[in-house]
């Protein structure tokens, strides 16, 4: 399983564009790597690690129910995207990760593949001292019932895109527009309700090295060639 | 529908990207499929074009299932949809390319003949008059699900489409291989819950009144070994066994991806590694008793088409059961497109047949060639017991039933087996998971 791939270690190319991106953009640049493994299977892997501005995405079978508003005029920006899932929202003081991996080399298998996303997180809480855990068929991390990491990915030939958000210092009241993922049931919530004094900013280090752990990946900067369309 | 990961049971087609009759190149993305929050674009392994499309978009499929035809030629996509679902000519929509490590993959990949209709050679669906004759259900089936009347082949009177002509093209009815994916009762259809149909449980019959009809190779060669087991000196042991705790773990490990089928097979094969005896079997001459240096559980799967066989779950008692359920779907994935090896059905030490997902209370088996014992598994079934100690409640409770080769196993192995075997369920069936 995922334990193979601390043999196939490598190293990844991560992006970390400053400030607030429109989500377009982030797709675009997500495309743009895609292709270049989807060209060639052998190149480097990559990952973006970024705030989004505020707007809502729906995965390619997500069902337009869960939405609270009219989709034709939404209280922010609204995609439907390349992705599995039902909608979610994307807004300042959330990180968004987004690995642009050969799956092939992590195993080849999607399930285990957003098992070990969850992990990132899990892994990542517990730094902190929470208790992150799983919920048996609800993809994502929760902690003491509250949904803390949203996750949701696409693959072509095995080239993953999208990935996870993880709620850190968000004002939520985004998500009340929404049923986020499709879930009525279960609140979502955020790593400062428990740590009041963390910031989004002040994770991004910790994060990016838990995914590097993970999956077993040295990150490093672009070269001058690898740079993104648009940076 | 492709395994896009080894826990992966059933897949959502969520966008065909093609439609029917387009021209697909080699690698380019056929449809998307959705299973857990992941989306996978899958192409087609093949040059050709999208010849009809089984399953619709919004449907979920069981992993293994064909969902479409791509053909070769551009004159094959009319013969391809007639044929639909009955005989697909060419490769089913493939699977991404598979990793070095997804074992399930090339199953999928593999074309998979949909099951056979009930007549032996249905009748293309007959045109009166430039309409197709139909059943109104068949009808209203085929536009709710987006079906091509004109692609499937009736099964009734003149070749009239019924309902199940539908159901069977949109692999809704009881279809394919009738395997034991469960010991609960009336776990009928084929893993699509989104949409059971409306059971029209229709009997499997390979001639119409008043004709007879040969044996098919496969009905022939299970003759052979019935018959053979006559010349066997067998009896039969009966066990009731409670499995509240063995349903409640199943459900545990049932979204892993672990089938009934891979929790009774490692079960039996964990408890004959401790009972040698129930595991081996009379020498061919007659003259021995051959211990196997094995335990391959065979599980009895019943084809659509006539016949059954024995696909073999090797070493069952030493694999975990995230393995034995991935092969086994591998299996019946094959075994329905009738490309196992030999040895993947002959070399089985032990045989397993479960009626259970009909809700059969109880049987018996007969017992296969070369082997020493075969158990028959029947439903399990909320059941008032009495205790001990007066009490009464009511516990979920099935009958199985040990055939065996009295000549190597003796009443007193076969009830000891049976009884470690109901311990290990009704008291630990945790520890099958390791």
């Amino acid at each position: 399983m995922i334990s193979t791939t601390a043999l196939t270690s490598g190293d990844a190319i991560c992006f970390e564009p400053p400030g607030l991106v429109p989500f377009e953009r982030a797709w675009a640049w997500q495309q743009e790597l895609q292709q270049r493994l989807l060209e060639d299977p052998s190149a480097p892997e990559a990952v973006l690690l970024l705030e989004h501005e505020a707007c809502y995405t729906l995965g390619r079978g997500a069902d337009p129910s869960f939405l609270g508003f009219d989709p034709a005029d939404p209280p922010a920006p609204l995609f439907r995207i390349d992705r599995g899932g039902e909608v979610t929202h994307h807004c300042p003081g959330q990180l968004v990760l987004y690995p642009v991996l050969n799956l092939q080399r992590h195993g080849a298998d999607l399930h285990e593949y957003l098992r070990e996303l969850e992990a990132v997180v899990i892994d990542l809480l517990a730094e902190l001292g929470l208790q992150g855990g799983r919920i048996d068929g609800l993809t994502g991390v929760w902690c003491e019932g509250h949904k803390l990491a949203a996750i949701g990915v696409g693959a072509r030939r095995w080239i993953s895109q999208h990935g996870l958000a993880l709620n850190v210092d968000a004002d939520l009241q985004g998500f009340a527009a929404v049923v986020p993922c499709g879930i009525r049931d279960r609140p979502v919530g955020r790593v400062a309700d428990w740590c009041p004094d963390l910031s989004a900013s002040d994770l991004r280090a910790p994060l990016l090295a838990a995914f590097s752990r993970r999956f077993g990946l040295s990150l490093r900067p672009p070269t001058p060639q690898e740079r993104l369309q648009g940076w | 529908m492709p395994a896009l990961s080894s826990t992966m049971t059933e897949g959502k087609i969520v966008e065909w990207l093609k439609k029917p009759g387009d021209k697909v190149a080699r690698g380019e993305s056929v449809l998307v499929v959705e299973s857990d929050k992941a989306d996978m674009d899958v192409e087609s392994f093949n040059e050709g074009y999208l010849a009809a499309v089984l399953m619709p978009a919004g449907s979920t499929a069981p992993v293994g299932e064909t969902i479409g035809l791509v053909v070769e030629t551009e004159a094959e996509i009319a013969e391809a949809q007639a044929k639909a679902p009955s005989a697909p000519a060419a490769a089913a929509a493939a699977a991404p390319a598979p990793a070095p490590a997804a074992a399930p993959a090339p199953a999928a990949a593999a074309p998979v003949p949909a099951p056979v209709a009930a007549a032996p050679v249905p009748a293309p669906a007959p045109v009166a008059n430039g309409r197709v004759v139909a059943s109104p259900r068949a009808k209203k089936l085929a536009s709710q699900h987006g079906v091509a009347l004109e692609s499937l082949r009736g099964s009734g009177p003149h070749g009239r489409i019924q309902a199940e002509d539908v159901e069977r093209a949109l692999g809704l009815t009881v279809a394919v291989p009738r395997v034991a994916e469960g010991s609960a009762p009336a776990a009928t259809g084929s893993g699509n819950g989104s949409v059971a149909p409306a059971a029209a449980p229709a009997g499997n019959a390979f001639g119409r009144p008043g004709e007879s009809v040969a044996f098919n190779t496969l009905q022939n060669a299970v003759n052979r070994n019935m018959v053979a087991s006559l010349a066997v000196p067998t009896f039969r042991v009966g066990y009731t066994i409670t499995t509240t705790k063995l349903d409640a773990f199943y459900k545990q490990v049932k979204s892993k991806g672990v089938t009934m089928t891979a929790l009774l097979a490692k079960a039996v094969g964990v408890v004959l590694a401790r009972h040698p005896q129930v595991n081996a079997a009379t020498s061919a001459d007659g003259s021995a008793m051959v211990y196997p240096a094995a335990v391959n559980v065979a599980v009895a799967v019943a084809m659509e088409d006539g016949g059954l066989i024995t696909p073999v779950l090797a070493n069952a008692d030493k694999t975990d059961i995230h393995s034995l359920a991935r092969n086994w779907a591998d299996l019946v994935s094959r075994a329905r497109s009738k490309q196992l090896q030999p040895e993947e059905y002959s070399t089985g030490t032990f045989t397993l047949s479960n009626l259970g997902m009909f809700g059969v209370d109880r049987f018996d088996a007969i017992l296969p060639p070369g082997t020493g014992a075969i158990l028959a598994v029947a439903a399990s079934r909320p059941t008032v017991v009495g205790g001990k100690d007066g009490s009464i409640r009511v516990a979920n409770q099935m009958q199985v039933n040990l055939t065996c080769d009295h000549r190597v196993i003796y009443g007193a192995d076969a009830a000891a087996f049976l009884k470690d075997l109901a311990q290990l369920i009704e008291t630990n069936p945790e520890s099958l998971a390791f």
